[in-house]
């Protein structure tokens, strides 16, 4: 690598699983060392393997195919209008999606002027003064993208849905909502919800064909979306409302809605996109406290190559193959009597526990759309990996789409208004009133409150309300905020918003586990 | 349906539900029928959750829990549950009379008071080992009677019916994906020229002698809904004839969830 401004660093497989203290010590090294960023058109290859430092330790990006030559790739060039690229909000260093770190550090180096601040949708909205950072303030202080969606929802085909609800604006805090030319009142009636980035990678678990995926969805039994190339029926699994069913329509729609592409992508490019997409990986290859997460008699669970190896498509949730396996590693460390080693093996040992919080420890999942009402009853006493249950990832097998409550209220984050509090709520909120021809929502009744109807706003079903595609665990050190609305800060916010949700009374060290095992993946 | 439905003589008479005379009849030979609406309850065990229930002062096992995989998946809190079962003579389960075979219509209605979980105790324990634990399995579903791949249609067959079962006042939902993957899959392979469709509306007699029946309309939702649900999955050659019956089944007591149905004739 030769970008002066890129930290990422080409080491080779022989160092990265065999050689521990030298990954150690790089990590050591580079704590607390400025971002890397990638530019789109910087030119500079993508190594076969590259490692990029984060708070709790180092990504590792793998290309499966070798060094990927950037230059005139459609991936990493400012093909658009505005002089952004598909890297400009998939950075290797963030796990190829957007960390809201780099995003802060690029308004800082730009001065607001990186093509990541498009007004487009890098704003709150378009017409907001884009040189002032409160106009881009869902993006600086959540990493979130401006979505902006036809209402009513159409089809793949271009034809008109009617939805089995009626949506009001309850809240528009953007202006966008309300606005006259981009709200739901003008000549294009649109809905802007705020979305983050999803992880580009591990994309033969995100777009698989095996266990789950049918022309019938397994949880509603509604058609699958359908590969229009092939007719197939796919997961819908790439995006958190399940849009775009394949890579090459998520990279055509990207392209018109975040790149203003003028015209479409060409065959070619989109083959190229798809080719790149197809074969990167990645996972978090070390650790701060634990070490190197990928030494060559390691837990299988971890890191890139792992997950390049690993089957995709396969159910987890079992103690034959499991979701994450550990292959009964670091459950218990030996003791010594370096005090180095020894911090260390404590550190392994909690990333083990957190594992085993995560698969075997139960609590009461109540009244979650397209979980609870899927054949498991409400509640149902199960435990995380349930739901998460995709072998490698974390993700679901079938189509992914649940209410866990992040953007529906009462459970999703809101500030809290009182005459003390001068923060002011961020995010819009819905009013969704299910029409009186179709069933109450079974757990949330006629009238939902919600600042991102999620699938809905693509299906137009009242059961979809607040419903969020789940999304792969990888990566995760490498790009906070969580969830779609990016309402947690950090993995404990995470797991603090579980607790809380479903009642789950984790002690301290339960939540510290769950949130070094997240970590480590 | 509406909330009202289930609280007194009025609504139920005005809303759907019809006062009997008739009683489930119950011969010598036959076996003890309970059909009710109740709140399903959940109790704890150190393994996984039991569903019960209590009608007459008598309490009834459902259902445990398993996975998506089960003949009887379980109900929900917050809603009643139509309960259309077989007194068996099994050992009680978690100290309910086990209800065997048993058909579970979760009710459209949300009905907060419908919000017990008991807690687990010793004397309620399974004494056996249940189909799944309550975390991971250990590499199978609980059950493997999910609906089965449809033979290759045979040479000279030209035509083929299926039935779609429904629960109660409700449309397709997440166990019918196997049923209409198969009805999709045989007309794709026979090049099926017509696809005609009939919703049903149903009935049950209860054990304390009401009729409860569908909304007046189920029959033409539940028949518009496989045609469009059908297309959806581009299965648009054929030409379909969609039809329902508005007439709700006549009820008998026994085996009156076989009325909640769509029959789908495809043919060649």
């Amino acid at each position: 690598m030769t970008h002066p401004h890129n930290r990422r660093r080409t080491i080779t497989s022989l160092v990265l699983f065999g050689c521990t203290s030298l990954a150690l010590a790089t990590v050591t090294a580079q704590s607390g060392s400025p971002r890397s960023w990638w530019s789109p058109g910087q030119g500079t290859p993508l190594a076969n393997l590259s490692t990029y430092d984060n708070e709790r330790g180092q990504l590792g990006v793998l290309n499966a195919s070798g060094q990927l030559e950037t230059k005139g790739h459609p991936f990493f060039e400012p093909i658009g209008s505005n002089g952004r690229a598909c890297v400009t909000c998939h950075q290797p260093a963030d796990a190829m999606s957007l960390s809201v770190r780099s995003i802060r550090e690029r308004w800082a180096a730009s001065g607001g002027k990186d093509p990541l601040f498009a007004a487009v949708d890098g704003t709150n909205c378009p017409n907001l003064p884009p040189d002032d950072p409160r106009s881009h303030s869902l993006l600086l202080e959540r990493g979130l993208i401006r979505v902006s969606l036809p209402w009513p929802p159409r089809r793949p085909d271009g034809t008109q849905i009617d939805p089995e609800f009626t949506i009001e604006v309850v809240r528009d805090p953007s202006g966008c909502n309300m606005d006259a030319v981009y709200g739901m009142t003008s000549a294009n009636p649109s809905i802007s919800v705020f979305r983050r980035p999803r992880p580009v990678a591990n994309t033969k678990y995100t777009t698989h064909q095996n266990f789950g995926v049918s022309p019938f969805i397994g949880k509603n039994g509604m058609p699958a979306a359908t590969d229009p190339l092939t007719g197939k029926p796919t997961s819908m699994n790439l995006m958190s409302d399940a849009r775009a069913p394949t890579l090459a329509v998520q990279a055509e729609d990207a392209a018109r809605s975040h790149l203003q592409i003028a015209g479409s992508l060409s065959a070619a490019q989109i083959a190229r996109i798809v080719e790149f997409e197809r074969q990167v990986y990645v996972a978090q290859v070390a650790s701060t406290t634990a070490g190197s997460l990928v030494e060559a008699d390691g837990p299988p669970a971890f890191g890139p190559r792992n997950l390049e190896a690993g089957d995709a498509g396969v159910l987890g949730n079992n103690t034959t193959r499991y979701v994450f396996p550990l292959g009964g590693k670091w459950a218990h460390m030996p003791h010594t009597n370096d005090e180095g080693e020894n911090a260390r093996g404590a550190a392994r040992e909690s990333i083990a526990r957190g594992h085993d919080v995560f698969m075997f420890r139960t609590f009461w999942i109540k009244d979650s759309m397209h979980l609870n009402s899927v054949g498991l009853g409400n509640p149902t006493k199960r435990t995380c990996a349930t739901c998460h249950g995709m072998h490698m990832t974390g993700m679901d097998t079938a189509n992914g789409w649940m209410d866990i409550g992040t953007t529906n209220l009462p459970w999703a984050s809101e500030v809290p208004l009182n005459p003390w509090n001068e923060a002011k709520p961020q995010m819009p909120l819905f009013r969704v009133t299910c029409k009186p021809t179709v069933k109450e929502h079974p757990f949330l009744g006629r009238v939902i409150y919600t600042q991102d109807p999620g699938r809905a706003l693509i299906s137009g079903q009242c059961n979809d309300v607040g419903t969020i595609v789940m999304q792969q665990f990888r990566g995760l050190s490498a790009r906070a905020p969580y969830f779609s609305n990016g309402s947690a800060a950090t993995l404990r916010e995470l797991v603090d918003f579980y607790d809380r949700r479903y009642t789950i009374g984790y002690s301290e060290q339960e939540k510290q586990d769950l949130v070094n095992f997240l970590g480590a993946l | 349906m509406n909330a009202h439905r289930l609280s007194g003589v009025a609504a139920l008479v005005s809303a759907g539900w019809l006062a009997s005379g008739a009683v489930a009849s119950i011969g010598a030979d036959e076996p003890t029928r309970k059909n009710f609406v109740s709140c399903p309850i959940v109790r704890d065990t150190a393994s996984v959750p039991c569903w019960l229930t209590e009608y007459e002062g008598e309490t009834y096992f459902l259902t445990l829990q398993t996975d998506v995989s089960a003949p009887v998946t379980p109900p929900w809190l917050g809603h009643q549950v139509l309960v259309e079962g077989v007194v068996s003579s099994e050992p009680r389960i978690c100290g309910g009379v086990v209800l065997k075979p048993v058909h579970l219509s979760v009710l459209p209605e949300r009905d907060a008071s419908c919000s017990t979980i008991l807690p687990a105790e010793d004397r309620y324990n399974l004494t056996f080992e249940p189909p799944r634990p309550p975390g991971p399995s250990k590499g199978r579903l609980a059950f493997d009677n999910r609906t089965p791949a449809a033979p290759p249609p045979a040479v000279n067959e030209l035509t083929k019916e299926f039935d779609i079962q429904y629960d109660f006042d409700r449309l397709v939902g997440f166990s019918h994906a196997g049923a209409l993957s198969q009805i999709l899959n045989f007309a794709r392979e026979v090049n099926a020229r017509e696809i005609e469709i009939v919703g049903h509306r149903g009935a049950v007699l209860l054990s304390n002698g009401r009729t409860m029946v569908e909304e007046p309309t189920i029959g033409k939702q539940r028949a518009e809904q496989v045609s469009m649900l059908l297309q959806g999955a581009n299965l648009k050659e054929p030409s379909y004839k969609v039809r329902w019956l508005d007439e709700p089944a006549k009820a008998t007591g026994v085996d009156d969830y076989l009325s909640r149905r769509v029959v789908v004739t495809v043919r060649r």
